[in-house]
């Protein structure tokens, strides 16, 4: 039983740091069909930010996560701006191969500038307490992270379902061609999605460098392909969908090392398991759990 | 003069859609321009709203030329669409369909408006809270119009508001819109159905293939023997 809540609170953990990435790709493809190559970058862009707001600056912890969110989120704004908008009318191959190579500078540029040496994480940014509870070991990053990602993305779905630009952001996802007869600006709405998008990615970022505290300029690749698969497997383009796909993703990914051994699977089969039954979960619903067929307007 | 459009020239790549169109609407009318598919109709009012942009010509609203602007600073001006179609988003509620139409005016503002949008048609009040894809064909095209109000402006571009629709529909739809003219708002129709059209319009100009071919009063256009044989199948 200990164990079991154990790997549930491990679960829960790396669940909501998927579900806080997922929730970019996912938005940035409902409104402009795009899938954000970049997007892990940006993740690990913002866990770097993080650094620099508590080493350089030598912020506590919440203001440096607020000040990470701000930065990346104007990154995130400005590469929308410089590498995307320009080719609202080019093919969709052009823009994700611009997203690719966007992500490449992102990568090197940081290496270039930092170093090929990993680094670890500040580890005073949050100070590790654990609590014991009844043979249950519990640390306070566990909890903190769990409930930072709740708060974050109730916050998320109260301005999409609540205020009027989540409406046009939802409209836009509908129906990109009737947005402006309704004397919306749809580059602003396109600037908001990323800025939300790309913050919690930050917010991700720096959660992932407290609860793993190894960084480096590649962290983002491996992280943001999980993150991808799992907006997909959610239902790309509803957010609700990346909220639950993360959390399945990181259920499966500790509880197949977790309980695997019993029915002889070795933990070295933890992501051929994991992404097999992803693969399952997208031949019965091709949509994803939350996804509705997009219909092709003309 | 409210609006003139002068020597419009639209065109799809290499294709010609419209070619040399002039017309103009006064204060208070109601213009219709009618004409077969294809004849360029939803052209020109895509163009005046700013989806499309001409090749050639002037659109020109309470002296501001609007043809290089982009939609949602021609809607600022005034100029409101109903499109072909009435894209209404499915996946938003009457209500927010609604809100999202207001979205340039102040809370209040929006509610007061929203409230009159009601007035009009009772029917999106009952159904404020459904999704827009369970609305029938003649409840989305209310709801079309009401977000034309609840955006404001004082010229409504209402683009084949008849397509799809039973008759009777039409004509309560048809009702809507001559209340709202009368007060106040300027209205220009396109439409295939040229014998509705005739009868709630002022004036009316008949377009074929990207040219006006005849221009009148809509009674003087009803008589006409060409207008006779072509549109109303006399």
């Amino acid at each position: 039983m200990e164990f079991f809540v154990q790997q549930f609170l491990n679960a829960l953990q790396l669940g909501s740091l998927y579900a806080l990435i997922a929730l970019g790709y996912s938005m940035v493809y409902g409104v402009l069909l795009l899938i954000n190559f970049a997007h892990g970058d940006i993740f690990m862009m913002g866990a770097f930010f993080g650094v620099f707001g508590s080493i350089t600056l030598g912020l506590p912890f919440v203001p440096t996560l607020l000040l990470s969110m701000i930065l990346t989120g104007l990154l995130g704004v400005t590469i929308e701006r410089v590498a995307y908008k320009p080719l609202r009318q080019a093919s969709r191959l052009s823009v994700v191969i611009t997203a690719l190579g966007v992500g490449l500078l992102l990568e090197n540029g940081l290496l270039a500038l930092t170093g090929a040496n990993p680094r670890s994480y500040p580890q005073d940014l949050v100070t590790t307490k654990v609590y014991d509870l009844g043979g249950v070991s519990i640390s306070n990053v566990k909890i903190i992270i769990i409930v930072l990602a709740a708060l974050l993305f109730a916050g998320l779905y109260t301005i999409v379902q609540r205020t009027k630009w989540g409406m046009a952001m939802r409209a836009i996802s509908y129906d990109k061609f009737a947005v402006p007869l309704m004397g919306v600006s749809q580059d602003q709405v396109i600037s908001l999605t990323f800025l939300l998008g790309t913050s919690l990615a930050a917010a991700g970022g720096i959660l992932w460098g407290v609860a793993f505290p190894v960084l480096n300029p590649y962290m983002g690749l491996r992280v943001g392909w999980k993150a991808f698969i799992a907006a997909v497997v959610g239902g790309i383009g509803d957010i609700r969908g990346a909220a639950v796909g993360g959390l399945l993703l990181g259920f499966i990914e500790i509880f197949v090392p977790a309980y695997g051994k019993s029915i002889g699977i070795s933990s070295t089969w933890r992501d051929p398991v994991a992404f097999g039954l992803l693969l399952i979960i997208l031949v019965v619903r091709p949509t994803g759990l939350f996804g509705v067929a997009r219909r092709q307007k003309v | 003069m409210l609006f003139s459009v002068r020597d419009l020239h639209v065109s799809y790549g290499n294709i010609k859609a419209v070619h040399g169109v002039s017309f103009d609407v006064e204060e208070g009318e109601i213009v219709t321009l009618i004409g077969a598919n294809g004849a360029g109709k939803s052209t020109i009012l895509n163009t005046i709203a700013g989806l499309q942009h001409p090749t050639q010509g002037e659109i020109v609203y309470r002296g501001n030329n609007l043809a290089r602007m982009s939609a949602h600073e021609i809607i600022k001006r005034g100029v409101v669409l109903v499109p072909e179609g009435r894209r209404i988003f499915g996946n938003l509620t009457v209500y927010e369909n609604l809100r999202l139409a207001g979205f340039q005016l102040s809370r209040a503002e929006l509610e007061e408006r929203i409230k009159r949008v009601y007035s009009y048609f009772p029917r999106l009040e009952e159904r404020r809270n459904q999704l827009g894809d369970t609305l029938s064909g003649g409840e989305q095209q209310m709801l079309a119009v009401g977000r034309a109000l609840v955006t404001g402006g004082d010229l409504m571009l209402l683009d084949e508001p008849s397509m799809g629709l039973a008759p009777i529909l039409v004509q309560q739809i048809f009702e809507i819109l001559r209340e709202i003219n009368r007060q106040g708002k300027t209205i220009l129709l396109v439409e295939q159905n040229a014998h509705m059209a005739l009868k709630l319009a002022h004036r009316g100009y008949v377009l074929e293939t990207g040219n006006i071919v005849l221009a009148g009063p809509s009674q003087e256009l009803v008589a006409s023997p060409e207008v006779q044989r072509a549109y109303l199948g006399g």
